[in-house]
């Protein structure tokens, strides 16, 4: 029960990781500041800049208009220029008004300069649905994972959060930082002293002998609920967070499939040329056919209404229902 | 008679909160109205104050510790010298009022 719970950990709440990698990397590298609307003293929108407009001041904590091409813009500016830069987007559906600057210079500047600029920006933003309509709800991830140049990170839980925003921001190029509303209300343990999550590593989360679950952001804690259920089914279902989507760990995702036999992967965003396309294609490649299932929404904007919208997402019992009905047309394992 | 208080809920969105700040220790005599504790929620603070005059005898949830809604926080009692029981399990619920903010 108390905050220093176990041998070198200490828990926290999802929006707290965040900040203390922040805080970290601001107290280390002075050229770090951080744009975005109500970052400044207001904390962030789910308080997870709270307590940096304080400790490092309006300088470095920017408030900005609500004008996403500019934040984005500026952003990129300055690190090309020398600062490190994260720009705070608040609800990942506004990203497409930041794109030009991300995808067309931030990306390409390393390319086009042959290594003479880098752009050392981080992009946060917060993607999913949770009781916000059509414009508020957004998964988009996929439509970053095949830009050169741009890396894509998406975490789970409060320590995949902060290691993983560590790292971004110790990156010479653009990252994006993809958290999900839904991941703010959890807590969690996190190593107490400093530490960095990979960018471009997956983590196996479970192991199981008869299906692999590909799967990131808040979907990780779905799938896992639906280990649970086919356990009690019989299917033992190993589970791999991907956290970094750009690059993907294709030889873990491999490996496990390769001893499984059976992919099902799971995501909030559409699954057409999803994250489990890119996924279940480049398996393919490797290891040659495999039966493989894509759990995703209903190909429909999330509505405000909230019956409309648990319709419209992925659930448990969706990946429940497609992993038994793809191991049924498998051929039993043992078999000739 | 011997009092459990509990941590308040349902609170929308909130799964676990963390206790912030007891407002007065061990034997501390709280009137109804009187804010006794403050716990952290993921983006709010919750007040939580008396609904009925008691004092503060035990606190079983430490600042700094985590808890779920409906999980013990303290005993109070009606008077200092009431002998306090083992197990919380058959004591009457603290009455409170909380504000979410």
């Amino acid at each position: 029960m108390s905050s220093e719970s176990g041998a070198g950990h200490v828990r926290l709440f999802f929006r707290e990781a965040i900040a203390r990698a922040l805080a970290e990397e601001m107290e280390r590298d002075q050229r770090l500041l951080v744009l975005g609307q109500d970052v400044g003293s207001f904390g962030g929108a789910y308080k997870e800049f709270a307590g940096l407009h304080d400790r490092f001041g309006p300088e470095r904590m920017r408030d900005t208009p609500v004008a996403e091409a500019a934040m984005v813009g500026l952003g990129v500016g300055a690190a090309a220029m020398g600062h490190r830069t994260l720009v705070g987007i608040t609800y990942m559906d506004f990203m497409t008004l930041g794109l030009d600057p991300l995808v067309n210079y931030a990306a390409k500047a390393r390319f086009k300069t042959a290594g003479r600029i880098t752009v050392p920006l981080v992009v946060k933003t917060t993607a999913g649905a949770k009781g916000q309509g059509v414009a508020h709800s957004q998964c988009l991830e996929s439509w970053l994972m095949g830009v050169p140049g741009l890396k894509v990170v998406a975490p789970s839980d409060p320590a995949s959060a902060y290691g993983l925003l560590k790292s971004a921001l110790r990156e010479d190029g653009p990252v994006v930082f993809i958290d999900h509303k839904r991941l703010f209300p959890k807590s969690g343990e996190v190593p107490s002293t400093e530490c960095f999550a990979p960018i471009g590593k997956a983590q196996l989360l479970r192991e199981g002998s008869d299906v692999t679950i590909v799967t990131h952001g808040y979907m990780v804690h779905v799938a896992m609920e639906a280990a649970r259920e086919l356990e009690k089914a019989g299917v033992d279902a190993e589970v791999i967070d991907l956290r970094s989507l750009a690059p993907l760990d294709m030889d873990t995702v491999a490996a496990s499939v390769g001893k499984t036999g059976v992919l099902a992967t799971l995501e909030e965003g559409q699954v057409t040329c999803g994250v489990g396309s890119e996924v279940a294609f480049r398996v393919m490649e490797r290891l040659g056919p495999v039966p493989a299932v894509r759990v995703g929404p209903l190909p429909a904007p999330v509505s405000s209404n909230p019956v409309l919208e648990a319709e419209c997402l992925p659930d448990a019992g969706r990946l429940v229902d497609a992993v038994r009905r793809i191991l049924s047309q498998a051929k039993p394992k043992g078999t000739a | 008679m011997i009092y459990k208080l509990l941590v308040p809920g349902p609170i929308e969105d909130v799964e676990q909160v963390r206790v912030l700040e007891w407002h007065g220790g061990e034997g501390q005599a709280f009137a109804e109205g009187e804010l006794v504790v403050e716990l952290e929620t993921h983006k709010a603070l919750v007040e939580v104050r008396a609904g009925q005059a008691g004092i503060l005898r035990s606190v079983i949830s430490q600042e700094g510790d985590w808890v779920d809604i409906g999980s013990p926080l303290a005993l109070l009692s009606d008077s200092a010298d009431e002998q306090l029981p083992d197990g919380l399990d058959e004591l009457a619920e603290m009455a409170l009022s909380f504000e979410v903010s």
